[in-house]
């Protein structure tokens, strides 16, 4: 019979291996605390598309919060540490953005996330930031179900959303132009979203849908479309057509000259999507929630920071992807400078409600982080192509500006459960 | 009816734009056995060459640029036409001398180098480019919009179709009726033979690499006003491509050029009576025909089915 006698020796062995195994496999929030140290830089995890549909965006986007990074280290960083950021390319593809995300938070020991212009990306990235506790900006995407069913108590959503554009536009349109509508719509998340926001705010003031006509992402030809729109002459046509899709159908509808009839709402026109086209590939009304010539006070300043930062890049003008992330990065090292620690759940409560005056957002209207959905409220403005300007980078004529109040996506607010702060991990960055 | 006539003459315009992408790469497969996924990249390519002769962009900012723009868009375009597939091909004949050293091996070797290139072709095309969106100028004459039966079509894209009919009629005459087109054929059939018979085979893979390289620029030029140009537009283009081969059955021109215009009918008709399932009705028209016939419309019947 073999002995088992427990020697002091091997009670000292088993301790030392049970805590060291206890330390490396143990809660995962004690153990980034362990890893945080005052003096060591914020590292903060890009993650936007340098590929894929919405490359152009995505590097707009990073170069909106590499111009904050720039202008915060200047100033010798926050909480006394420099602020050092890297950037994975999430290829316009919400499995890489899972991995990258992963990839962020485990081997770049990210603290932070920020950066997307899809929404299925954003969506993958942020159920990866919530599992680790991670704050995740989501500069640029969207889609209502960001801020909606799949917000997250780690997530903040920084670009107006399909809601917030429809509801700035519909009533309007309706009392302008008719209230027949044809929608015609991106087949996927975003594009149902921001369909169904129109669709209710149109059932609401008295229009009717003639017709939905659902476009498959990565369609290129647009002419069955712009036929059918023909036969069934709506009175409006409210397109939410993302990316290149929308690349190629303002180009079709622009040959075809269809432009001004019917009458088209674009759900947002992103800047990089439309820079440096002609002006007839810009039909319609559609939303944005910031543009360079915007008469305003910081405006200028901030376009000549742009300049002097970017002298080569093809963009000479700042637009409003870059703007929502350089707000956003902005406003992320600020509320850790406001928290006074790197502690996730401090900088979330910091964030939440978080009041952002109009004047510091060179926007009309102040601006606030809602605490129910972690979106930003703020100004969303109407426009339409300026033709007869001798700039070429004037493209747009701003029509009007809507205050947050008026267009709060309510739906947003009812679908959103946020994650309670005891099932958020929490570490310090 | 009145209804659907359109939407019927819509598909075979488009089928016929889907023909002109497929033919660079049929003649490749067909006659080279070799799977060119460059074949979207060198369709940028071929498409961003005739933005920089239409433009002036290799001129920079000279005297001799402003003057080159200062020109009507019309011989400019022109010579974007021919110019620009050229040069597509040269690129193509670049890609064959690297591709020799996979001949003989197992296909994957040349489906990874080509995979390479393309990668290689966007990058080179976002360096010397930009990452945004472009825009192909056009002469008036084929811009803007046309009114047939009461509804408005696109004068470029009947244009652009036009000009399909006129790509597929000039490869056809090549390839049957010159000497040339001959030796390309017999090259397919056996190359050991017409290598016998003298003729350099090396040199007759490289025509034929760069003639379907330049006819993917061709079809990039052609295209672009309609899909729009970035860099990464020849993505879109390969599926398709590859899709249409199958289905007429790998190395039959006729075969590629009525796939293409049932694929072009197919996607126009659900485009316009079921439009989430357009993209999808291609693959499910590939799905019927190779389900019922696996060497496709006008393949080869194969050796194993004997």
């Amino acid at each position: 019979m073999a002995k088992n006698i427990l020697t002091r020796r091997h009670l000292l062995k088993t301790t030392v291996a049970a805590g060291a195994t206890g330390v490396f496999f143990g809660p995962w929030k004690y153990n980034r605390v362990y890893a945080a140290g005052t003096d060591k830089p914020i590292k903060i995890g890009i993650t936007s598309d340098a590929s894929g549909q919405y490359a152009n965006s995505g590097a707009s986007d990073r170069r909106g919060m590499q111009m904050a990074i720039a202008e915060f280290n200047a100033k010798g960083g926050v909480l006394g540490r420099k602020i050092e950021s890297t950037h994975i390319d999430t290829e316009t593809t919400p499995a890489t953005g899972s991995r990258v995300a992963e990839r962020m938070i485990n081997r770049e020991e990210a603290g932070f996330l920020i950066g997307a212009v899809s929404s299925g990306v954003a969506n993958a990235i942020s159920q990866v930031a919530q599992k680790n506790g991670v704050i995740y900006f989501n500069t640029n995407s969207s889609s209502p179900t960001e801020s909606g069913k799949n917000c997250h108590r780690v997530k903040f959503v920084w670009d107006g959303n399909g809601a917030n554009f429809a509801k700035a536009a519909v009533k309007n349109s309706i009392d302008r132009f008719g209230d027949q509508w044809t929608l015609l719509t991106n087949d996927y998340v975003w594009g149902h979203n921001t369909a169904a926001a129109t669709r209710a705010l149109l059932e609401q003031y008295g229009g009717t849908v003639k017709e939905e006509i659902l476009v498959p992402q990565g369609t290129r030809d647009f002419s069955s479309a712009l036929l059918k729109i023909q036969q069934d002459s709506p009175n409006v046509v409210a397109a939410a057509i993302g990316g290149d899709d929308q690349k190629a159908l303002r180009q079709q509808v622009a040959q075809l000259g269809m432009g001004n009839s019917p009458a088209w709402i674009n759900n947002q026109q992103d800047w990089p999507d439309v820079y440096g086209l002609p002006l007839d590939n810009l039909f319609g009304v559609f939303g944005t929630t910031w543009y360079y010539k915007l008469d305003l006070p910081g405006v200028d300043d901030f376009v000549a920071r742009y300049q002097a930062m970017y002298p080569d890049t093809r963009m000479r003008v700042p637009g409003n992807v870059f703007y929502n992330g350089y707000m956003a990065m902005k406003n992320m090292l600020e509320a850790i400078e406001r928290a006074g620690t790197t502690n996730n759940i401090a900088v979330i409560k910091e964030l939440e409600g978080h009041k952002m005056p109009a004047g510091e957002r060179m926007q009309h209207h102040d601006a606030w982080i809602d605490p129910e959905t972690h979106q930003v409220q703020q100004s969303i403005y109407l426009a339409t192509a300026k033709t007869g300007s001798d700039d070429k980078d004037d493209m747009f004529e701003i029509l009007n500006s809507v205050s947050p109040d008026d267009v709060r996506d309510t739906g947003a607010s009812e679908a959103c459960q946020l994650e309670s702060y005891d099932d958020t991990p929490t570490f310090d960055a | 009816m009145t209804q659907l006539v359109p939407h019927l003459f819509n598909g075979l315009t488009l089928g016929l734009l889907f023909a002109l992408i497929a033919l660079g790469f049929t003649l490749i497969v067909g006659v080279m056995e070799v799977i060119n996924l460059a074949h979207g990249s060198l369709f940028a390519l071929g498409a961003y060459f005739a933005l920089a002769i239409i433009g002036g962009g290799w001129f920079g900012e000279t005297a001799l640029g402003e003057w080159w723009v200062s020109l009507p868009v019309t011989p400019r375009y022109i010579l974007a036409l021919i110019l620009a597939p050229i040069l597509a091909g040269l690129a193509g004949m670049v890609l064959e001398l690297a591709l020799r050293r996979t001949y003989g091996k197992i296909p994957l070797y040349g489906l990874l180098l080509t995979f390479g290139a393309a990668l290689v072709i966007e990058e080179l095309i976002r360096l010397g480019w930009g990452t945004g969106e472009q825009h192909l100028q056009l002469p008036q004459a084929i811009n803007g919009a046309v009114l047939l039966g009461g509804l408005i079509f696109s004068k470029y894209k009947l244009f652009a179709a036009g000009f399909s009919v006129l790509a597929i009629i000039m490869v056809w005459l090549f390839l049957e009726k010159t000497p040339y087109g001959a030796i390309i054929k017999a090259g397919a059939h056996d190359s050991e033979m017409v290598r016998a018979l003298g003729y350099n085979l090396a040199r007759l893979r490289l025509l034929v690499f760069g003639l379907g390289a330049g006819l993917a620029g061709l079809a990039g030029v052609t295209m672009v006003p309609i899909w729009g140009l970035r860099p990464h537009v020849g993505v879109d283009v390969v599926i398709p491509a590859f899709l249409i081969i199958v289905l007429g059955g790998v190395g039959s021109f006729w075969g590629s050029v009525i796939a293409a215009i049932l694929v072009g009918l197919s996607v126009g008709l659900t485009g316009a009576y079921a439009p989430a399932w357009s993209m999808m009705s291609m693959y499910i028209l590939l799905i019927l025909v190779v389900g019922f016939r696996t060497r496709g419309l006008l393949g080869k019947k194969s050796a194993l089915e004997n």
